[in-house]
């Protein structure tokens, strides 16, 4: 697809999944910012990976807001030069994405990390194991549930524990 | 996941053998077999203690000044000071002058430069490594993130100063040192070598 | 012949880091590749989450601790996206100075490194002698070799100081001649040529598939380069070209970067005729004051407590020297980052690592993984 624009694009995403996808208003930074829906993310991954020329999975990332998880991917297509922004929210209790990875290998460990960082589960992923923190540690680190402390009151707390 | 925790509360997993408080540490019939031995091996071992102990102490001047002046540091990087450690040994600075000599295996090393933040996730890799050495055997911990965890002691990853797992001869301040002062380091320690000789 | 797991790491000559590849080998043939990491994690992005926005700086030069000042950028550049602030154009072009010597010496830095590994000695007392030549001019205008702190949100620290672009410009002449030096060292070699030619290969629809990005994917042949294609700060008014090879090996790797180094030095040469002409100041004036007041000790304070600041999403992705970097910065009104998600490169090329290392020999491991150029501090954060 060659005559491909951002203004085609997304309004064909649009009609295409219906409901399940929302253009969300865009920064200058990214060519656009796409909110799908949970359950129909592999599809619509597909459609910008084949259609779209986004070839390219730079980032997938996760933020906890406390009420929601929301799970961010950033995607490069080499022929509209710019990121586009899709995000999927997930409930806090048991998180879970369809895994993206059948489409770019490349989320594999971008997923590995955020179920280590942030405990959300993708299902299909092949392999998710933690990959930064050890096997076998009890938390998610990135929740803001999870505090920092001085290595002191750490001591000392354990001290009293 | 979990609501609350005391997250970075990691523990240090030393090799403790678990052991029955109602079963004594040396079985008796062992005891008995001790006490049942002969005196004239007794008499052999004391006699080549003997012999060992004065050898020591005769060649041990000559260890001392041959050990301290080809300190072998184990070639290793961990973090940022793994490169003004590689910079000490390059064309500027050139630390091999002080027969100081980069080796790959912990077998041939005396020397451990922690050279960067220890995580607990290496921490065990770390202990295996230093119990690998041979004796004698010295420790510097270059920077700060060895010294006392640097400016990620507030982590919940990482050992806040990596004297929380070996015994640490010499501290090298800096974030990272400059290689002069991981020079230095090295050279105070083979004063602190020297003075021990006595 | 039966097949088994080797362990190469934590501490291996190969590994220049704290990484573990495990390699499933039948005889001398690697059948599959197993990486672990995660033993330099040291947090950063929590840690972000608990520091004011300028108290940052100081981690981002050591998540890489060898390309230290384009972290800094990476991360200011998301920062002032997300607070909605501009740097003066005298501040820019310091910057792209700064990322163009930190390229240099990088690449130089893995220069010696690398040719270390396969096998000739004197690339590394070359490579570490003249990257400490531009260590020294780091150093003339940050204070530092390595740790810099020296960008600012709105700007940088200081200016450069009296007669170094002269100095600068000296160093860039001795560059001029020690490049087709580097070069004529390896190309000469057989060793070099026999232990890098055809081995590694990654192609270029693998290497797009697996997030594979930086001198790797361009010596596969893809023609890609953010600096010139999602062009940030001042790199559109700068004139260079972006090297790409044909060849997805060792050897077309080594070739990306060679060319990089020049293209560096003559950017670097721009940049310096610039800054010689537009005096001016190099930080901008309305910066709000909490981005850089002194912190609290970390678990004292809310860090979702709002000051009536504008909320804001920055993003910024960068062709830093190992590839695509990117950084993500949530602003949500107070005093921190409510998030700051950094991507690294180096952590996408480890993970791709079974592709590019299954059907060669044990032998071949040294040559193809320095090939990536690895970081472990920038991939385990």
């Amino acid at each position: 697809m060659t005559d491909l624009t951002l203004a085609t694009l997304l309004p064909a995403l649009e009609s295409r999944f219906g409901p399940d996808v929302k253009v969300l208003p865009s920064r200058k930074e990214v060519l656009g910012v796409v909110q799908v829906k949970g359950e129909r993310l592999v599809e619509v991954a597909r459609f910008l990976h084949d259609q779209g020329t986004f070839t390219h999975c730079a980032l997938v990332s996760g933020v906890d807001w406390i009420e929601h998880i929301e799970v961010l991917y950033h995607l490069w297509s080499d022929a509209l030069k710019g990121y586009l922004e899709l995000t999927v929210e997930t409930a806090p209790e048991e998180p879970h994405v369809p895994s993206v990875t059948s489409v770019w290998r490349g989320a594999n460990w971008h997923e590995r990390e955020t179920w280590d960082m942030l405990g959300v589960r993708f299902d299909g992923h092949p392999d998710l194991r933690r990959v930064l923190m050890p096997e076998g540690y009890r938390f998610h680190p990135l929740r803001k549930s999870f505090e920092l402390h001085e290595p002191e009151e750490l001591e000392v707390k354990a001290r009293h524990v | 996941m979990n609501a609350t925790n005391t997250s970075g509360t990691a523990r240090i997993i030393t090799h403790v053998k678990e052991t029955d408080p109602m079963e004594p540490e040396v079985p008796f019939a062992e005891v008995e077999a001790v006490q049942s031995k002969e005196y004239i091996p007794v008499i052999k071992e004391t006699l080549t203690g003997m012999i060992q102990r004065g050898l020591d102490a005769a060649t041990k001047p000559v260890f001392n000044w041959a050990g301290r002046n080809s300190l072998f540091p184990l070639h290793w990087g961990l973090a940022c000071c793994a490169i003004e450690f590689a910079a000490g040994f390059g064309a500027r600075w050139d630390g091999e002058r002080f027969g100081v000599v980069p080796r790959s295996s912990p077998r041939q090393c005396d020397l451990l430069i922690v050279n960067g933040t220890v995580t607990w996730k290496l921490s065990h890799k770390l202990i295996t490594l230093w119990e690998q050495m041979p004796e004698p055997k010295w420790a510097i911990a270059m920077g700060n993130c060895a010294t006392g965890g640097g400016p990620f002691r507030t982590a919940y990853s990482v050992v806040p100063g990596v004297n929380k797992l070996i015994p640490v001869d010499v501290y090298i301040a800096g974030c990272p040192p400059r290689p002069e002062a991981m020079l230095d380091g090295i050279l105070r320690l083979e004063r602190l070598i020297r003075e021990r000789r006595a | 012949m039966s097949e088994m797991w080797i362990n190469m790491g934590p501490q291996h000559p190969m590994t220049h880091g704290l990484w573990n590849l495990r390699v499933k080998v039948d005889g001398e043939l690697i059948v599959d590749a197993d990486p672990e990491i995660g033993y330099l994690h040291r947090g950063i992005e929590k840690i972000c989450e608990y520091r004011r926005y300028n108290e940052v700086v100081t981690l981002m030069d050591r998540t890489c601790y060898v390309a230290g000042i384009a972290w800094e950028q990476l991360y200011i550049m998301a920062a002032e996206e997300a607070l909605n602030i501009n740097p003066p154009p005298r501040a820019e072009y310091v910057r792209v100075l700064s990322q163009e010597l930190q390229r240099l010496s990088s690449h130089v830095m893995w220069y010696a490194a690398y040719v270390q590994d396969i096998g000739l000695m004197t690339p590394f007392l070359y490579g570490m002698r003249d990257r400490d030549l531009i260590l020294d001019l780091f150093q003339s205008y940050t204070g530092a070799r390595m740790t810099y702190e020296f960008m600012r949100v709105g700007g940088v620290r200081n200016d450069v100081p009296v007669g170094f672009t002269d100095r600068c410009r000296k160093v860039m002449d001795w560059f001029d001649q020690r490049l087709p030096e580097y070069e004529k060292v390896c190309d000469n070699s057989t060793i070099f040529l026999e232990r890098t030619k055809g081995i590694g290969v990654l192609k270029a629809a693998d290497c797009v598939n697996d997030g594979v990005t930086g001198p790797m994917l361009r010596a596969a042949g893809v023609d890609r380069d953010l600096r010139r294609d999602r062009p940030y700060s001042v790199y559109p008014e700068l004139d260079f070209d972006v090297a790409v090879y044909d060849a997805p090996d060792c050897y077309g790797r080594y070739r990306v970067r060679m060319e990089e180094m020049k293209q560096s030095v003559r950017i670097v040469r721009q940049v310096l005729d610039w800054l010689d002409r537009n005096p001016g100041p190099v930080l901008a004036e309305k910066v709000p004051r909490f981005v850089g007041t002194p912190s609290p000790p970390p678990g004292k304070e809310i860090y979702v407590e709002r000051r009536g600041y504008p909320k804001g999403r920055g993003f910024s992705a960068m062709e830093e020297p190992h590839g695509e970097a990117m950084a993500y910065i949530i602003n949500e009104g107070a005093e921190h980052p409510y998030r700051a998600k950094l991507r690294s490169p180096v952590f996408v090329n480890i993970a791709a690592s079974k592709d590019y290392l299954v059907g060669y020999r044990v032998s071949d491991i040294p040559a193809i993984m320095g090939s990536v150029d690895i970081c472990v501090g920038e991939s385990d954060r």
